[in-house]
């Protein structure tokens, strides 16, 4: 199985803050990641490094091998890695058809870029949106927007940043289905809170704690593991 | 040699001008995020103020130092009252209203005294190094503008005032739950700072020309002084004082005055390319 | 397609009625004045375009403004002829622009420093044109005039005829004509990928680069179209009125903003009708007023801005967008 994504002894530091502290990960081709841990333990940070939001203090990011450390977002994005961030980025001005459009223009003629943005949105249960300008949305449409606009460029990896913030118990399970079709076809890492969410889909989980890697092992296994436990409780784990 | 005393010096005076015209402008926008693109006309305001009083007979230093910010800090405070209240938060919206106000000032100012540059002469006459002669009021010029950062520096660490103002700039509603109103910090906050920008034209008075536009020679100096010092408000203003001028005054002996301001331009442009978040942004983050 | 086809065509028929219709009714002296408040909205439309659909708050449109006409005047003195003389000066305010867009917007400057830099920017370029008095500042046999601005700038004459000038009245009809081609060219660049791109970036700037999408070249792109509109402007206002430092001005540069917000930001036509009315009321009120214009521009903008949330008279922009929309915004 091909490596998409690595990172090799990834550190970010603001000031005297260490947020991501020597994390190396691989993310094969087709794989679904989980990424857990309780809240400032770094997974946030991570996330943008990946994206090219943020530039790394120090260690490196693989794509396929080659070293992607100092590229800009758009050059990320452009090696076909589709990005949902944790509060939706969408134009709140466009149509939710004019913004998966946009979404395909850059590879696709005008037309195809319309075929494919409708085909998207019917995928995610949203086609009636279209014309909707999408700052009128509700908050569980517009992640599903959002993720039609990821997805419809058919990027090898989607990584998304806590996907089902502000769902619903509905919009959240049918958040999981749609990302185990999706798994299917792209290699996904998922950052996440939600633990309901997280064992409907998780094959493999990564924990972070402090910035480092505390597991990572096939679902079942870690969420026995009392460590994780204790981790989320906030008691101090070695 | 005595030559190269008299660089040091010019450069220190440029140094000192610029210290001293960004200074109202920094506390407004490293206090309370206002652009307050009014600035330049407090800074004539409180110049014409200067020029009124010594004209009927108030002592020159009076006329210079006391009467400005007093006349100018009132405007401020009118000002914020009625225009920049309104529009906190709102930092685009805050530019173009002092933008309009600045027109307005310009405007009221060229009805009610004409377009014609009056003055006062420098006081303090000239002192000579070895050959050369140079105003000892740049000295004047040198020493107001380390007394105005240390009375700033020593108001906002040392008083309770200070520490209030500090505290609503960085956390409004918890100050209000401590029992502090913001509305007021902010009004004073304001009209110090306009206070400290009409001073400042009260002590350029007299060594440049007072006119209806003389704002607009200083705004944008004044600013890219204030945005290139970056976050650290006092810090900040100083150290991208310290840069611009000497490169101003450097390139305005070496050149004519229009390239010193040129090349002012130039290396402020250069250092946010290099910092964008100016100078405090990087360096000297945690100081005042 | 067909909906920017009839607006720009819509539009092309008002241009055609003005120019062929105007230069009838209108005595000389107005019809100058209508020259320039044509210039003027060739100015306000550039500013309109890069701010209210690609979200780049510029403070020295002026900037660009006044290299035109600056570059302008000085090639047609030294050529003799303005055939050569027009793309020179429309080339000259958009490599700056190009040049300044990338410092600013590969500095991944905000918009407050874009809007210190760009202020300052039309500032340096007034203080500069200014000092330019005396013999030493000729270029080529070009007199840079200092803040009496150039003398005898020559106005526009047929391709290589230096021969034949055009006469005020057909000066009139070339600025109509400009008009409505920026007008038209703005409108088409809007409906290329690269026009919505450019709106996307000023809704969602990261989303936009998460799309992979370059947003600094973008907006440089843009930038310097504007710079290039800006420019023309400049040109048509040298044949009109002269060269001067004014161009550049804090006074012009305050307008240009003024006729935008006024008129209606997000709009194309609004910032032309802002513009033509309020320099019409302006000049009107310049004419037996004792108040300073300075003053009456000042308490509009800062009634513009504190009175309407947006910073528009929210019901003269219903009404001036409706009636673009029936003229064919």
């Amino acid at each position: 199985m091909t490596v998409l994504l690595a990172t090799e002894a990834l550190v970010m530091r603001f000031g005297g803050v260490t947020a991501v502290d020597g994390v190396t990960l691989a993310v094969q081709e087709g794989e679904l990641r989980c990424l857990i841990g309780p809240n400032g333990a770094g997974k946030s940070t991570f996330f943008k490094c990946l994206t090219g939001q943020y530039k790394p203090t120090s260690g490196r990011i693989f794509w396929r091998g080659r070293d992607i450390t100092a590229l800009d977002p758009f050059a990320v994005a452009r090696l076909g890695v589709g990005i949902k961030t944790q509060v939706p980025s969408l134009f709140d001005g466009l149509t939710a058809l004019e913004g998966v459009v946009l979404a395909l223009r850059r590879q696709h003629g005008e037309r195809e870029s319309r075929h494919r943005a409708m085909q998207a949105l019917e995928r995610l249960q949203v086609a009636q949106l279209r014309d909707v300008r999408v700052g009128l949305l509700a908050h569980g449409q517009r992640q599903l927007v959002e993720l039609a606009m990821v997805v419809a460029p058919e990027p090898d990896l989607i990584i998304l940043d806590e996907p089902t913030a502000g769902m619903s118990a509905e919009e959240t399970h049918r958040a999981a289905d749609l990302i185990r079709e999706l798994n299917r076809e792209h290699a996904i890492v998922v950052v996440e809170h939600d633990m309901q969410f997280i064992r409907a889909i998780a094959r493999t989980v990564t924990v972070f704690h402090q910035g480092r890697v505390l597991m990572e092992d096939a679902a079942e296994r870690v969420f026995a593991d009392p460590r994780v436990r204790d981790v989320y409780l906030g008691k101090a784990v070695a | 040699m005595d030559y190269a005393v008299i660089v040091a010096l010019q450069i220190l005076a440029g140094v000192a001008t610029l210290v001293i015209v960004s200074l109202g402008l920094a506390v407004v926008f490293g206090m309370m995020r206002v652009i307050n693109l009014a600035h330049g006309e407090f800074l004539m305001l409180g110049g014409y103020a200067a020029i009124l009083a010594h004209g009927h007979g108030l002592n020159l230093w009076l006329s210079i130092l006391v009467l400005p910010p007093i006349v100018v800090g009132i405007v401020g405070a009118v000002v914020e009252r009625l225009l920049i209240r309104r529009l906190y938060g709102r930092m685009i919206d805050t530019m173009l209203a002092t933008w309009g106000l600045s027109l307005a000032f310009i405007g009221g100012v060229t009805m009610l005294f004409g377009n014609s540059v009056t003055g006062i002469s420098a006081p303090l006459g000239s002192f000579a190094i070895g050959r050369y002669h140079t105003a000892s009021y740049d000295l004047f010029l040198m020493g107001a503008a380390a007394v105005l950062s240390l009375l700033v520096w020593a108001v906002l660490k040392l008083t309770p005032a200070g520490l209030l103002a500090r505290g609503t700039m960085q956390n409004a509603e918890m100050a209000a739950s401590l029992g502090v109103a913001p509305d007021r910090v902010y009004a004073v906050t304001f009209s110090a700072g306009a206070a400290l920008s009409g001073l400042a034209g009260g002590l350029i008075a007299p060594v440049s020309g007072v006119l209806p536009t003389m704002g607009t020679a200083y705004i944008a100096k004044a600013f890219i002084t204030v945005i290139t010092g970056g976050a650290a408000m006092l810090t900040g203003t100083l150290a991208a004082s310290a840069l611009l001028g000497s490169v101003s005054t450097v390139f305005t002996f070496l050149t004519t005055p229009v390239f010193g301001e040129v090349a002012l331009l130039v290396v402020a442009i250069v250092l946010l390319r290099l910092l964008p978040r100016g100078i405090t942004g990087r360096f000297l983050r945690r100081a005042l | 397609m067909r909906r920017a086809a009839l607006e720009i065509a819509a539009v092309v028929l008002v241009a055609a009625l003005a120019a062929l219709g105007l230069p009838q009714v209108l005595e000389l002296f107005a019809l100058i004045n209508a020259t320039v408040f044509v210039s003027m909205a060739v100015l306000a439309l550039s500013l309109g375009l890069i701010w209210g659909y690609g979200g780049i708050l510029c403070f020295g449109q002026t900037a660009f403004f006044g290299l035109g006409g600056y570059a302008y005047a000085v090639a047609a003195i030294n050529f003799g002829d303005t055939t050569l003389a027009v793309p020179l000066a429309l080339a000259v305010p958009t490599v700056v622009a190009a040049a300044l867009g990338y410092l600013m917007f590969y500095g991944r400057i905000s918009d407050v420093y874009m809007g210190v830099i760009t202020l300052t920017t039309t500032l340096i370029l007034f203080k500069f044109a200014n000092s330019t008095a005396g013999d030493e500042w000729n270029i080529g046999s070009a007199p840079l005039g200092g803040f009496n601005g150039i003398p005898g700038t020559p106005p526009l004459n047929w391709p290589f005829d230096p021969a034949s000038q055009l006469a005020p009245e057909q000066i009139f009809v070339v600025a109509v004509v400009c008009l409505a081609l920026c007008y038209a060219a703005a409108r088409l660049i809007l409906r290329t990928r690269f026009g919505r791109v450019a709106v996307a970036i000023r809704e969602n700037e990261l989303r936009a680069e998460l799309l992979g999408y370059d947003v600094r070249l973008h907006k440089l792109a843009l930038f310097a179209v504007g710079g290039l509109m800006a420019g023309l402007a400049g040109v048509l206002f040298a044949n009109c009125v002269f060269v001067s430092p004014t161009m550049f001005s804090l006074s012009y540069a305050g307008q240009v903003i003024i006729w935008v917000l006024v008129g209606g930001l997000g709009t194309l036509l609004g910032p032309v009708i802002g513009c033509i009315l309020i320099q019409f009321l302006t000049t009107r009120a310049g004419s037996f007023s004792a108040v300073d214009p300075n003053l009456l521009l000042g308490v509009v903008f800062m009634l513009a801005v504190v009175v309407v949330p947006k910073g528009l008279l929210p019901s003269a922009r219903t009404a001036l967008v409706r009636l673009a929309k029936r003229g064919g915004a």
